[in-house]
């Protein structure tokens, strides 16, 4: 057996991507009292999946909680079945889990989005740094130059469409008081992100939700206003929407084709 | 060769706050790269202030030097980018492999020690090499299985990959310690096989013992049969940057600076007993 077979058979059988070949493994590895080579991988074995329900546990602390240890493991370990690590950062190894929950049934019914959430704030809060841009950025630029201003936003924000309403629950567990909330079905847009070293989120209205995709598009100031259109006050609101993610942190920078 | 640093320890999340209160009390620190790539936030401005006060190695566990995938130019890219911004003393890893189809299994396979892989190794040592522009160092890992097919022993394997590819080694004693005890080798005969002006730094740890085998878990003081180890390394070796490693049920930071303060005390007995 050559590296790579040896590499695919051990890696197949550690990882649990590939059942059975049990002689095969007894062939290629010695056996030394009193475990043989079987034996022996699954040291590894055992230590793949708890080191990757760790890593996961981590990231999504309350959903992991609510779940119990033994239903969650199990549930990492069908998860990772179908969403092998990428990454070699092991703290990547559960970014698509909430996606992958909303596809489970069985389960509560807004755990998926509060393992939504808890990832976010996990990402967030080591997203790489960005500098944070007031609103004189925006004061700035001249009338003519003024609507077609783009906003550059900070790679800690994140913008999360979920299903449920899961504030409440995230702050009965996060605060661990409280009675755990019902489900509280419903969309819902969250913003997550990160002013200093502390991670935020905040409840977001379907109006400011569609401003704030366009401006993350790359929508320029006019057409980020057009969404407003309708309100009682449309510029009124648009220019209080807009000053409230700079005073949030939100923008890194404003540029504008024409200065 | 690189600078002698003296006695450091981890940088872990945990002692952040009395890192950053009571300053940088150990000599230097080691950093586990993947925590640190494309990171900001806490992390990063620790890892900066650290920097500022002392030096700081980058001690990765994904290059993945061993597999048969090919390297990922990606995380090279990124461990480059840290580099230059961290300006580490030196970048280390494993001689291990730890990924196949891209699948990360996130962890340090043993490798069947071969001349098949010692090609392999060596001309993905020197790539890597040539990539980030500076000599790598690299640590052997502890294990708890070997191959039928391997025909060299490790530290005759580790030396070959050192002589060919000119990489340095990390001695990390404790897995010279609980490999000897797995596979039945002589620990002492190890450290012989190493080649005294390859060595640029030694890892302590501690590791649990489960009856039927030496875990390497990082978890608890450095037991007694790893420092007489170290004691036989520092007389080998002579002194080299030693790095106290704890990973899991991290005690207090002043615990673990004793126990850097400890290998400080026997590195001196032992410098002394041998001048003398």
């Amino acid at each position: 057996m050559n590296l790579a077979e040896l590499q695919a058979l051990l890696h197949g059988r550690i990882t649990g991507m590939v059942a059975g070949r049990e002689d095969e493994v007894r062939e290629q590895v010695v056996a030394r009292p009193p475990l043989d080579g079987l034996a022996r991988v699954e040291i590894y074995a055992g230590m793949y999946l708890h080191r990757l329900v760790d890593a996961i546990a981590e990231d999504v602390p309350h959903t992991s909680r609510v779940l119990g240890h033994e239903a969650f493991v199990e549930l990492v370990r069908a998860y990772l079945h179908e969403h092998p690590s990428r990454s070699p950062d092991i703290s990547q190894a559960g970014r698509h889990f909430g996606a992958w929950l909303r596809t489970y049934s069985g389960i509560r019914a807004d755990l998926p989005d509060l393992a939504l959430l808890e990832r976010a704030r996990s990402e967030v809060r080591t997203a790489p740094d960005a500098p944070v841009a007031g609103p004189e950025e925006l004061q700035s630029l001249s009338a003519d130059a003024l609507p077609g201003a783009h906003f550059h936003f900070s790679p800690s924000l994140r913008l999360l469409r979920l299903q449920h309403d899961v504030r409440k629950l995230w702050d009965v567990l996060d605060g661990d008081a409280g009675e755990v909330p019902d489900p509280l079905p419903g969309p819902t847009t969250l913003a997550v992100w990160r002013q200093e070293f502390k991670v935020f989120h905040t409840g977001l209205s379907e109006r400011e939700a569609r401003a704030l995709m366009v401006a993350r598009e790359g929508g320029s100031l006019e057409e980020v206003c057009a969404t407003f259109a309708g309100e009682p006050e449309p510029a009124h609101t648009a220019f209080k929407t807009v000053l409230s993610w700079f005073a949030d942190g939100w923008v890194a920078a404003v540029t504008s084709q024409r200065v | 060769m690189v600078p002698f640093l003296g006695h450091g320890i981890g940088l872990r999340t945990k002692h952040f706050p009395d890192l950053l209160e009571q300053g940088r009390r150990a000599d230097w620190f080691e950093v586990i790269t993947e925590n640190f790539l494309n990171v900001g936030g806490r992390p990063r401005a620790v890892l900066e202030a650290v920097r500022r006060d002392r030096p700081v190695v980058l001690h990765g566990v994904s290059l993945s030097i061993g597999s048969v995938d090919p390297l990922n130019d990606e995380y090279l890219d990124d461990l480059q980018a840290l580099a230059e911004a961290v300006e580490p003393a030196w970048v280390s890893d494993h001689l291990c492999w730890g990924t196949f189809g891209r699948h990360n299994a996130h962890d340090l396979l043993p490798l069947p020690f071969t001349e098949e892989s010692l090609a392999h190794v060596v001309s993905r040592v020197s790539e890597v090499q040539e990539r980030l522009g500076r000599r790598i160092v690299l640590e052997n890992v502890s294990s708890y299985l070997t191959y039928g097919a391997s025909s060299i022993p490790e530290w005759d394997f580790l030396a070959e990959v050192a002589r060919r590819a000119d990489c340095l080694l990390l001695l990390d004693v404790n897995n010279v310690h609980v490999s000897a005890t797995n596979h039945g080798f002589d620990a002492a005969e190890y450290l012989r096989g190493i080649p005294v002006d390859r060595v640029a730094q030694f890892h302590l740890a501690g590791h649990q013992d489960l009856g039927t085998h030496l875990l390497d878990t990082h978890d608890a003081p450095v037991p007694d049969p790893v420092w007489a180890l170290y004691r036989d390394a520092v007389r080998r070796f002579g002194r080299v940057s030693t790095l106290v490693e704890w990973d899991d049920h991290i005690p207090p930071l002043d615990e673990v600076l004793a126990e850097a303060e400890k290998a400080r005390g026997f590195e001196k007995s032992v410098l002394e007993e041998v001048a003398a």
